[in-house]
Protein backbone atom coordinates (compact mmCIF):
# COMPACT_ATOMS: atom_id res chain seq x y z
CA UNK A 1 0.00 0.00 0.00
CA UNK A 2 1.19 3.11 -0.66
CA UNK A 3 -0.57 5.67 1.40
CA UNK A 4 -1.13 5.91 5.09
CA UNK A 5 -3.64 4.85 6.72
CA UNK A 6 -3.96 8.50 7.87
CA UNK A 7 -3.90 10.07 4.44
CA UNK A 8 -6.74 7.64 3.84
CA UNK A 9 -8.62 8.67 6.81
CA UNK A 10 -8.49 12.53 5.95
CA UNK A 11 -10.11 11.83 2.56
CA UNK A 12 -12.37 9.39 3.75
CA UNK A 13 -13.36 12.41 6.22
CA UNK A 14 -13.37 15.06 3.41
CA UNK A 15 -15.47 13.07 1.65
CA UNK A 16 -13.58 12.07 -0.90
CA UNK A 17 -15.18 9.04 -2.91
CA UNK A 18 -12.38 8.47 -4.75
CA UNK A 19 -10.78 7.32 -1.13
CA UNK A 20 -14.14 4.85 -0.80
CA UNK A 21 -12.12 2.68 -4.13
CA UNK A 22 -8.74 2.72 -1.87
CA UNK A 23 -10.20 1.50 0.97
CA UNK A 24 -12.30 -1.28 -0.43
CA UNK A 25 -8.92 -2.08 -2.19
CA UNK A 26 -7.10 -2.32 1.06
CA UNK A 27 -9.36 -3.57 3.76
CA UNK A 28 -12.40 -5.77 1.45
CA UNK A 29 -10.74 -8.81 1.75
CA UNK A 30 -10.54 -8.92 5.38
CA UNK A 31 -14.00 -7.69 5.87
CA UNK A 32 -15.79 -9.67 3.38
CA UNK A 33 -13.80 -12.83 5.00
CA UNK A 34 -15.30 -11.44 8.67
CA UNK A 35 -18.37 -11.10 7.49
CA UNK A 36 -18.78 -14.29 5.30
CA UNK A 37 -17.31 -15.93 8.55
CA UNK A 38 -20.65 -14.99 9.86
CA UNK A 39 -23.21 -15.05 7.92
CA UNK A 40 -22.42 -17.91 6.33
CA UNK A 41 -23.71 -17.18 2.52
CA UNK A 42 -21.46 -15.66 -0.19
CA UNK A 43 -24.36 -13.69 -1.56
CA UNK A 44 -25.80 -12.31 1.86
CA UNK A 45 -22.16 -11.44 3.24
CA UNK A 46 -21.59 -9.63 -0.07
CA UNK A 47 -24.85 -7.10 0.50
CA UNK A 48 -23.26 -6.96 4.37
CA UNK A 49 -19.99 -5.83 2.99
CA UNK A 50 -21.89 -2.87 0.96
CA UNK A 51 -24.29 -2.09 3.36
CA UNK A 52 -21.18 -1.54 5.76
CA UNK A 53 -19.70 0.84 2.89
CA UNK A 54 -22.29 2.70 3.19
CA UNK A 55 -22.75 2.94 6.88
CA UNK A 56 -19.20 4.03 7.09
CA UNK A 57 -19.62 6.68 4.58
CA UNK A 58 -22.05 8.16 6.17
CA UNK A 59 -21.15 7.94 10.44
CA UNK A 60 -17.48 8.11 9.32
CA UNK A 61 -17.57 11.60 11.44
CA UNK A 62 -18.22 9.41 14.70
CA UNK A 63 -14.69 7.47 14.17
CA UNK A 64 -11.77 8.52 16.74
CA UNK A 65 -9.00 7.86 15.04
CA UNK A 66 -7.15 8.44 18.47
CA UNK A 67 -9.53 5.53 20.01
CA UNK A 68 -7.95 2.80 17.20
CA UNK A 69 -6.85 1.66 14.07
CA UNK A 70 -9.36 2.47 11.46
CA UNK A 71 -10.09 -1.86 10.49
CA UNK A 72 -10.66 -1.80 14.24
CA UNK A 73 -13.54 0.45 13.51
CA UNK A 74 -14.70 -0.12 10.13
CA UNK A 75 -14.47 -4.16 11.47
CA UNK A 76 -16.76 -3.69 13.94
CA UNK A 77 -19.07 -2.26 12.16
CA UNK A 78 -19.33 -5.03 9.37
CA UNK A 79 -19.31 -7.40 12.06
CA UNK A 80 -22.64 -5.59 13.77
CA UNK A 81 -24.10 -5.13 10.72
CA UNK A 82 -23.84 -9.08 9.98
CA UNK A 83 -24.22 -10.27 13.58
CA UNK A 84 -27.61 -7.93 13.14
CA UNK A 85 -27.88 -9.75 9.81
CA UNK A 86 -28.17 -13.15 11.39
CA UNK A 87 -30.00 -12.50 14.44
CA UNK A 88 -32.78 -11.51 12.16
CA UNK A 89 -35.49 -13.97 12.29
CA UNK A 90 -35.79 -15.82 8.80
CA UNK A 91 -31.97 -15.66 9.05
CA UNK A 92 -32.11 -17.30 12.69
CA UNK A 93 -34.35 -20.57 11.90
CA UNK A 94 -32.09 -23.56 10.93
CA UNK A 95 -29.19 -21.82 10.68
CA UNK A 96 -27.67 -21.82 14.33
CA UNK A 97 -26.75 -25.37 14.72
CA UNK A 98 -24.90 -24.84 11.98
CA UNK A 99 -22.73 -22.27 13.46
CA UNK A 100 -21.36 -24.67 16.01
CA UNK A 101 -20.04 -26.85 13.42
CA UNK A 102 -18.82 -24.53 10.73
CA UNK A 103 -16.60 -21.95 13.26
CA UNK A 104 -14.14 -25.61 13.90
CA UNK A 105 -14.08 -26.34 10.43
CA UNK A 106 -13.50 -23.15 8.33
CA UNK A 107 -10.18 -21.97 10.58
CA UNK A 108 -7.44 -21.00 7.83
CA UNK A 109 -4.91 -18.41 7.09
CA UNK A 110 -6.32 -14.86 6.45
CA UNK A 111 -6.80 -13.80 2.80
CA UNK A 112 -4.03 -12.03 0.86
CA UNK A 113 -4.71 -8.49 0.60
CA UNK A 114 -4.37 -7.51 4.43
CA UNK A 115 -2.33 -8.68 6.63
CA UNK A 116 -2.09 -7.67 10.27
CA UNK A 117 0.60 -5.40 11.20
CA UNK A 118 1.20 -7.61 14.51
CA UNK A 119 3.86 -10.03 14.53
CA UNK A 120 2.77 -13.67 15.69
CA UNK A 121 -0.58 -13.46 15.17
CA UNK A 122 -0.23 -16.62 12.39
CA UNK A 123 0.09 -18.66 16.56
CA UNK A 124 -2.86 -16.42 17.55
CA UNK A 125 -5.38 -19.28 17.49
CA UNK A 126 -2.46 -21.96 19.05
CA UNK A 127 -2.05 -19.90 22.17
CA UNK A 128 -5.99 -20.79 23.09
CA UNK A 129 -6.92 -23.62 24.64
CA UNK A 130 -9.65 -25.32 22.38
CA UNK A 131 -12.28 -24.50 25.58
CA UNK A 132 -11.25 -20.36 25.24
CA UNK A 133 -11.61 -20.85 21.19
CA UNK A 134 -15.04 -22.28 21.31
CA UNK A 135 -15.91 -19.66 23.35
CA UNK A 136 -14.52 -16.42 21.76
CA UNK A 137 -15.57 -18.30 18.10
CA UNK A 138 -19.38 -18.54 19.40
CA UNK A 139 -19.16 -15.10 20.79
CA UNK A 140 -17.47 -13.05 18.12
CA UNK A 141 -18.52 -15.05 15.25
CA UNK A 142 -21.74 -16.47 16.35
CA UNK A 143 -23.17 -13.35 17.28
CA UNK A 144 -24.40 -15.30 20.84
CA UNK A 145 -24.54 -13.48 24.26
CA UNK A 146 -22.41 -15.42 27.02
CA UNK A 147 -25.74 -16.44 28.55
CA UNK A 148 -26.59 -17.75 25.47
CA UNK A 149 -22.87 -19.50 25.01
CA UNK A 150 -23.69 -20.98 28.09
CA UNK A 151 -26.70 -22.28 27.38
CA UNK A 152 -25.52 -23.82 24.29
CA UNK A 153 -22.56 -25.27 25.44
CA UNK A 154 -24.38 -26.12 29.06
CA UNK A 155 -22.07 -24.48 31.03
CA UNK A 156 -22.12 -22.26 34.33
CA UNK A 157 -22.89 -18.56 32.72
CA UNK A 158 -19.51 -18.10 35.07
CA UNK A 159 -17.13 -20.46 33.47
CA UNK A 160 -17.99 -18.96 30.14
CA UNK A 161 -17.35 -15.52 31.57
CA UNK A 162 -13.76 -16.70 32.68
CA UNK A 163 -13.26 -18.67 29.82
CA UNK A 164 -14.23 -15.31 27.74
CA UNK A 165 -11.81 -13.12 29.34
CA UNK A 166 -8.51 -15.57 30.01
CA UNK A 167 -9.04 -16.08 25.80
CA UNK A 168 -8.93 -11.98 25.15
CA UNK A 169 -6.86 -11.67 27.59
CA UNK A 170 -3.87 -14.27 25.74
CA UNK A 171 -4.88 -11.95 22.31
CA UNK A 172 -4.33 -8.88 23.94
CA UNK A 173 -0.96 -10.05 25.32
CA UNK A 174 -0.16 -11.09 22.04
CA UNK A 175 -0.75 -7.80 20.50
CA UNK A 176 0.77 -5.57 22.78
CA UNK B 1 -14.52 3.11 41.52
CA UNK B 2 -11.08 1.68 41.10
CA UNK B 3 -10.35 1.21 37.44
CA UNK B 4 -8.53 -2.24 37.48
CA UNK B 5 -11.64 -3.35 39.37
CA UNK B 6 -13.36 -2.25 36.61
CA UNK B 7 -11.66 -3.83 33.85
CA UNK B 8 -11.60 -6.53 35.29
CA UNK B 9 -15.45 -6.96 35.31
CA UNK B 10 -15.16 -8.09 32.14
CA UNK B 11 -17.50 -5.62 30.84
CA UNK B 12 -15.06 -4.26 28.11
CA UNK B 13 -14.86 -7.72 26.52
CA UNK B 14 -18.52 -7.44 26.48
CA UNK B 15 -18.49 -4.10 24.80
CA UNK B 16 -16.04 -5.04 22.45
CA UNK B 17 -18.26 -8.02 21.75
CA UNK B 18 -20.99 -5.75 21.27
CA UNK B 19 -23.11 -7.45 24.15
CA UNK B 20 -23.86 -4.05 25.69
CA UNK B 21 -27.08 -2.25 25.62
CA UNK B 22 -26.87 1.66 24.32
CA UNK B 23 -27.42 2.89 27.86
CA UNK B 24 -24.13 0.36 29.12
CA UNK B 25 -22.35 1.26 26.05
CA UNK B 26 -22.42 5.14 27.04
CA UNK B 27 -21.23 4.31 30.71
CA UNK B 28 -18.16 2.12 29.03
CA UNK B 29 -17.44 5.29 27.24
CA UNK B 30 -17.95 7.89 29.73
CA UNK B 31 -15.55 5.29 31.95
CA UNK B 32 -13.15 5.22 29.06
CA UNK B 33 -12.84 9.05 28.70
CA UNK B 34 -12.27 9.71 32.20
CA UNK B 35 -9.82 7.04 32.65
CA UNK B 36 -7.06 6.83 30.26
CA UNK B 37 -6.16 2.77 31.54
CA UNK B 38 -9.67 1.85 30.71
CA UNK B 39 -9.61 3.04 27.35
CA UNK B 40 -6.32 2.10 26.50
CA UNK B 41 -7.46 -1.68 28.20
CA UNK B 42 -10.60 -1.58 25.83
CA UNK B 43 -8.65 -0.28 22.58
CA UNK B 44 -6.48 -3.13 23.28
CA UNK B 45 -9.48 -6.19 23.52
CA UNK B 46 -10.83 -4.71 20.46
CA UNK B 47 -7.57 -5.04 18.27
CA UNK B 48 -6.80 -8.19 19.69
CA UNK B 49 -10.64 -9.69 18.62
CA UNK B 50 -9.86 -8.02 15.33
CA UNK B 51 -6.93 -9.44 14.53
CA UNK B 52 -8.13 -12.63 15.57
CA UNK B 53 -11.11 -12.45 13.71
CA UNK B 54 -8.73 -11.69 10.79
CA UNK B 55 -6.40 -14.47 11.60
CA UNK B 56 -9.54 -16.65 12.04
CA UNK B 57 -10.52 -16.03 8.33
CA UNK B 58 -11.64 -18.47 5.54
CA UNK B 59 -9.63 -18.99 2.75
CA UNK B 60 -12.44 -18.48 0.01
CA UNK B 61 -11.80 -15.93 -2.45
CA UNK B 62 -14.20 -13.06 -2.99
CA UNK B 63 -16.99 -13.75 -5.83
CA UNK B 64 -16.16 -12.85 -9.28
CA UNK B 65 -17.22 -9.05 -9.58
CA UNK B 66 -18.30 -8.67 -6.57
CA UNK B 67 -15.79 -5.26 -6.33
CA UNK B 68 -17.65 -3.50 -8.87
CA UNK B 69 -20.75 -4.68 -7.40
CA UNK B 70 -19.92 -3.20 -4.45
CA UNK B 71 -18.84 -0.34 -5.09
CA UNK B 72 -21.45 0.40 -7.19
CA UNK B 73 -24.23 -0.05 -5.16
CA UNK B 74 -22.08 1.60 -2.31
CA UNK B 75 -22.44 4.58 -4.70
CA UNK B 76 -26.06 3.81 -5.66
CA UNK B 77 -27.24 3.96 -2.02
CA UNK B 78 -24.61 7.33 -0.77
CA UNK B 79 -26.14 8.88 -4.12
CA UNK B 80 -30.13 7.71 -3.41
CA UNK B 81 -29.79 9.33 0.87
CA UNK B 82 -26.73 11.40 1.05
CA UNK B 83 -25.28 12.23 4.63
CA UNK B 84 -28.56 9.85 6.04
CA UNK B 85 -27.14 9.84 9.69
CA UNK B 86 -26.67 13.66 9.80
CA UNK B 87 -29.73 14.71 8.06
CA UNK B 88 -31.88 11.40 7.48
CA UNK B 89 -35.68 13.20 6.94
CA UNK B 90 -34.51 15.65 4.22
CA UNK B 91 -32.68 13.39 1.91
CA UNK B 92 -35.77 10.60 2.32
CA UNK B 93 -38.55 13.67 1.85
CA UNK B 94 -36.50 14.66 -1.14
CA UNK B 95 -36.02 10.84 -2.56
CA UNK B 96 -39.64 10.51 -2.59
CA UNK B 97 -41.34 13.63 -3.10
CA UNK B 98 -39.12 14.19 -6.35
CA UNK B 99 -40.69 11.62 -8.40
CA UNK B 100 -43.90 12.70 -7.44
CA UNK B 101 -43.56 15.89 -8.28
CA UNK B 102 -42.32 15.44 -11.70
CA UNK B 103 -45.57 13.18 -11.87
CA UNK B 104 -47.25 16.05 -11.02
CA UNK B 105 -46.20 18.35 -13.23
CA UNK B 106 -46.40 15.76 -15.69
CA UNK B 107 -50.23 15.59 -15.13
CA UNK B 108 -50.34 19.11 -14.60
CA UNK B 109 -48.60 19.28 -18.37
CA UNK B 110 -50.95 16.89 -19.84
CA UNK B 111 -53.89 18.60 -18.22
CA UNK B 112 -52.17 22.07 -19.93
CA UNK B 113 -51.62 20.47 -22.90
CA UNK B 114 -55.57 18.96 -23.00
CA UNK B 115 -56.92 22.62 -22.30
CA UNK B 116 -54.83 24.18 -24.67
CA UNK B 117 -55.96 21.49 -27.08
CA UNK B 118 -59.38 22.26 -26.01
CA UNK B 119 -58.91 25.89 -26.14
CA UNK B 120 -57.83 25.78 -29.85
CA UNK B 121 -60.44 23.16 -31.38
CA UNK B 122 -63.21 25.61 -29.85
CA UNK B 123 -61.57 28.36 -31.12
CA UNK B 124 -61.46 26.32 -34.58
CA UNK B 125 -64.97 25.47 -34.70
CA UNK B 126 -65.60 28.80 -33.43
CA UNK B 127 -63.65 30.07 -36.61
CA UNK B 128 -65.24 27.71 -38.76
CA UNK B 129 -68.79 28.59 -37.94
CA UNK B 130 -68.07 32.61 -38.32
CA UNK B 131 -66.27 31.77 -41.60
CA UNK B 132 -69.63 29.43 -42.92
CA UNK B 133 -71.81 32.28 -41.80
CA UNK B 134 -69.54 34.74 -43.70
CA UNK B 135 -69.59 32.68 -46.89
CA UNK B 136 -72.90 32.14 -46.42
CA UNK B 137 -73.52 35.85 -46.26
CA UNK B 138 -71.01 36.42 -48.96
CA UNK B 139 -72.72 34.09 -51.31
CA UNK B 140 -76.21 34.86 -50.84
CA UNK B 141 -75.37 38.42 -52.13
CA UNK B 142 -72.96 37.12 -54.96
CA UNK B 143 -76.80 35.19 -56.04
CA UNK B 144 -78.71 38.51 -55.38
CA UNK B 145 -75.94 40.64 -57.55
CA UNK B 146 -76.21 37.95 -59.87
CA UNK B 147 -79.85 38.09 -59.82
CA UNK B 148 -79.17 42.04 -60.16
CA UNK B 149 -76.43 41.27 -62.93
CA UNK B 150 -79.10 38.90 -65.40
CA UNK B 151 -82.08 41.20 -64.98
CA UNK B 152 -79.94 44.31 -65.69
CA UNK B 153 -78.41 41.94 -68.88
CA UNK B 154 -82.13 40.94 -69.65
CA UNK B 155 -83.57 44.76 -69.44
CA UNK B 156 -79.80 45.83 -71.54
CA UNK B 157 -81.07 42.92 -74.12
CA UNK B 158 -84.65 44.14 -74.52
CA UNK B 159 -83.71 47.49 -74.87
CA UNK B 160 -81.19 46.19 -76.88
CA UNK B 161 -84.05 44.69 -79.23
CA UNK B 162 -86.30 47.76 -78.63
CA UNK B 163 -83.53 49.98 -80.52
CA UNK B 164 -82.66 47.42 -82.60
CA UNK B 165 -86.32 47.46 -83.56
CA UNK B 166 -86.62 51.12 -83.79
CA UNK B 167 -83.56 51.22 -86.08
CA UNK B 168 -84.86 48.84 -88.29
CA UNK B 169 -88.27 50.28 -88.64
CA UNK B 170 -85.87 53.67 -88.96
CA UNK B 171 -83.42 51.86 -91.54
CA UNK B 172 -87.17 51.25 -93.13
CA UNK B 173 -88.57 54.58 -92.84
CA UNK B 174 -84.77 56.08 -94.33
CA UNK B 175 -85.11 53.70 -97.24
CA UNK B 176 -88.88 54.81 -97.56
CA UNK B 177 -88.15 58.24 -97.99
CA UNK B 178 -84.97 57.67 -99.92
CA UNK B 179 -86.99 55.53 -102.62
CA UNK B 180 -87.71 57.50 -105.69
CA UNK B 181 -90.56 55.34 -106.22
CA UNK B 182 -92.84 57.10 -103.51
CA UNK B 183 -95.65 59.57 -104.42
CA UNK B 184 -95.19 62.46 -101.78
CA UNK B 185 -99.00 63.01 -100.84
CA UNK B 186 -99.55 65.86 -98.58
CA UNK B 187 -103.06 65.39 -96.56
CA UNK B 188 -104.04 68.93 -95.38
CA UNK B 189 -106.15 69.98 -92.19
CA UNK B 190 -109.91 70.38 -92.77
CA UNK B 191 -111.77 72.67 -90.71
CA UNK B 192 -112.38 70.09 -88.27
CA UNK B 193 -108.62 70.19 -87.70
CA UNK B 194 -107.23 73.30 -89.49
CA UNK B 195 -103.60 72.85 -87.86
CA UNK B 196 -103.62 69.27 -88.82
CA UNK B 197 -100.93 67.96 -91.44
CA UNK B 198 -99.79 64.63 -92.60
CA UNK B 199 -98.76 62.85 -95.69
CA UNK B 200 -98.74 59.56 -97.18
CA UNK B 201 -96.11 57.88 -99.21
CA UNK B 202 -97.37 56.20 -101.87
CA UNK B 203 -95.60 53.46 -104.09
CA UNK B 204 -97.97 52.72 -107.07
CA UNK B 205 -95.83 49.74 -108.19
CA UNK B 206 -95.64 47.49 -104.98
CA UNK B 207 -98.79 49.11 -103.40
CA UNK B 208 -97.29 50.07 -100.67
CA UNK B 209 -98.68 52.76 -98.43
CA UNK B 210 -96.60 54.39 -95.19
CA UNK B 211 -97.99 57.47 -93.28
CA UNK B 212 -95.86 60.32 -91.54
CA UNK B 213 -98.08 62.35 -89.47
CA UNK B 214 -96.82 66.17 -88.63
CA UNK B 215 -99.62 66.86 -86.84
CA UNK B 216 -103.09 66.13 -85.24
CA UNK B 217 -105.27 66.76 -82.65
CA UNK B 218 -105.54 64.15 -79.81
CA UNK B 219 -108.33 61.68 -80.78
CA UNK B 220 -111.44 61.74 -77.81
CA UNK B 221 -111.55 59.09 -75.65
CA UNK B 222 -112.29 55.46 -77.28
CA UNK B 223 -111.50 56.86 -80.67
CA UNK B 224 -108.34 56.47 -83.04
CA UNK B 225 -107.86 58.00 -86.76
CA UNK B 226 -108.36 55.65 -89.81
CA UNK B 227 -106.73 56.50 -93.32
CA UNK B 228 -108.69 55.82 -96.24
CA UNK B 229 -108.05 55.81 -100.35
CA UNK B 230 -110.31 57.12 -102.49
CA UNK B 231 -110.66 55.08 -105.55
CA UNK B 232 -112.81 56.85 -108.79
CA UNK B 233 -114.39 58.41 -105.19
CA UNK B 234 -114.79 55.36 -103.25
CA UNK B 235 -113.13 54.73 -99.76
CA UNK B 236 -110.90 52.04 -99.21
CA UNK B 237 -110.07 51.46 -95.35
CA UNK B 238 -106.02 51.58 -95.38
CA UNK B 239 -105.59 50.88 -92.06
CA UNK B 240 -105.61 52.39 -88.61
CA UNK B 241 -103.12 54.66 -86.89
CA UNK B 242 -101.37 53.36 -83.85
CA UNK B 243 -100.58 56.48 -81.15
CA UNK B 244 -97.11 56.17 -81.89
CA UNK B 245 -97.98 57.05 -85.48
CA UNK B 246 -100.85 59.84 -84.44
CA UNK B 247 -98.31 61.53 -82.31
CA UNK B 248 -95.87 61.52 -85.10
CA UNK B 249 -92.93 59.41 -83.76
CA UNK B 250 -92.58 57.21 -87.32
CA UNK B 251 -94.09 56.10 -90.31
CA UNK B 252 -96.59 53.41 -90.56
CA UNK B 253 -97.04 50.77 -93.14
CA UNK B 254 -100.35 50.83 -93.80
CA UNK B 255 -102.76 48.08 -95.72
CA UNK B 256 -101.69 47.97 -99.90
CA UNK B 257 -103.92 50.15 -101.97
CA UNK B 258 -104.08 48.88 -105.54
CA UNK B 259 -105.31 52.59 -106.60
CA UNK B 260 -105.96 55.80 -105.14
CA UNK B 261 -106.17 59.42 -106.52
CA UNK B 262 -106.73 61.07 -103.03
CA UNK B 263 -106.24 59.55 -99.23
CA UNK B 264 -108.29 61.35 -96.27
CA UNK B 265 -108.03 60.30 -92.83
CA UNK B 266 -111.48 59.78 -90.19
CA UNK B 267 -111.98 59.19 -86.63
CA UNK B 268 -113.79 56.31 -85.93
CA UNK B 269 -114.59 53.97 -83.16
CA UNK B 270 -111.32 52.25 -81.91
CA UNK B 271 -110.52 48.79 -84.54
CA UNK B 272 -111.76 51.18 -87.26
CA UNK B 273 -114.74 51.11 -89.03
CA UNK B 274 -115.97 49.61 -92.80
CA UNK B 275 -117.12 52.92 -94.19
CA UNK B 276 -115.32 56.38 -93.44
CA UNK B 277 -117.62 58.80 -91.28
CA UNK B 278 -117.27 61.94 -93.38
CA UNK B 279 -118.55 64.06 -90.60
CA UNK B 280 -115.02 63.35 -88.61
CA UNK B 281 -112.52 64.25 -91.20
CA UNK B 282 -109.47 65.54 -89.98
CA UNK B 283 -106.91 65.79 -93.43
CA UNK B 284 -106.99 64.88 -97.12
CA UNK B 285 -104.95 65.45 -100.12
CA UNK B 286 -104.38 64.34 -103.83
CA UNK B 287 -102.06 62.11 -105.23
CA UNK B 288 -100.81 64.71 -107.94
Amino acid sequence: MSFSEDALVQRLRARDEAAMTLFYDKYSAALYGVILRIVKKEEIAEDVLQESLVKIWHSFASYDASKGRLFTWVLNVCRNLAIDKIRSRQYRVGSRTQTLEDSSAMRQAAPSGFRPEHIGLQEMTNKLSPEQKQVIDLLYFGGFTQSEVAEELDLPLGTVKTRARAGIKVLSKLIR
Amino acid sequence: MDTQDYIESGILEQYALGELTEVERAEVERQAAAHPAIQQELDTVMEALAAYAVQELPASAPPAGMRERVLEGWQAAIREQPAASSAPAQPEQEAVVRPMLTSHRDVADETTRINWMMAASVALLLLSVAGNILFYYQWKNAENDLAIALNGQQQMASTMQAVEKRLGQRSEEVAVLRNDEFRDVALKGTDNAPDASARVLFNPTTHTVYLDVRNLPTPPVGKQYQLWALDNGKPIDAGTLSQTTAQGDNLQLMNSIASAQAFAMTVEQIGGSPVPTLSTMAVMGQVL
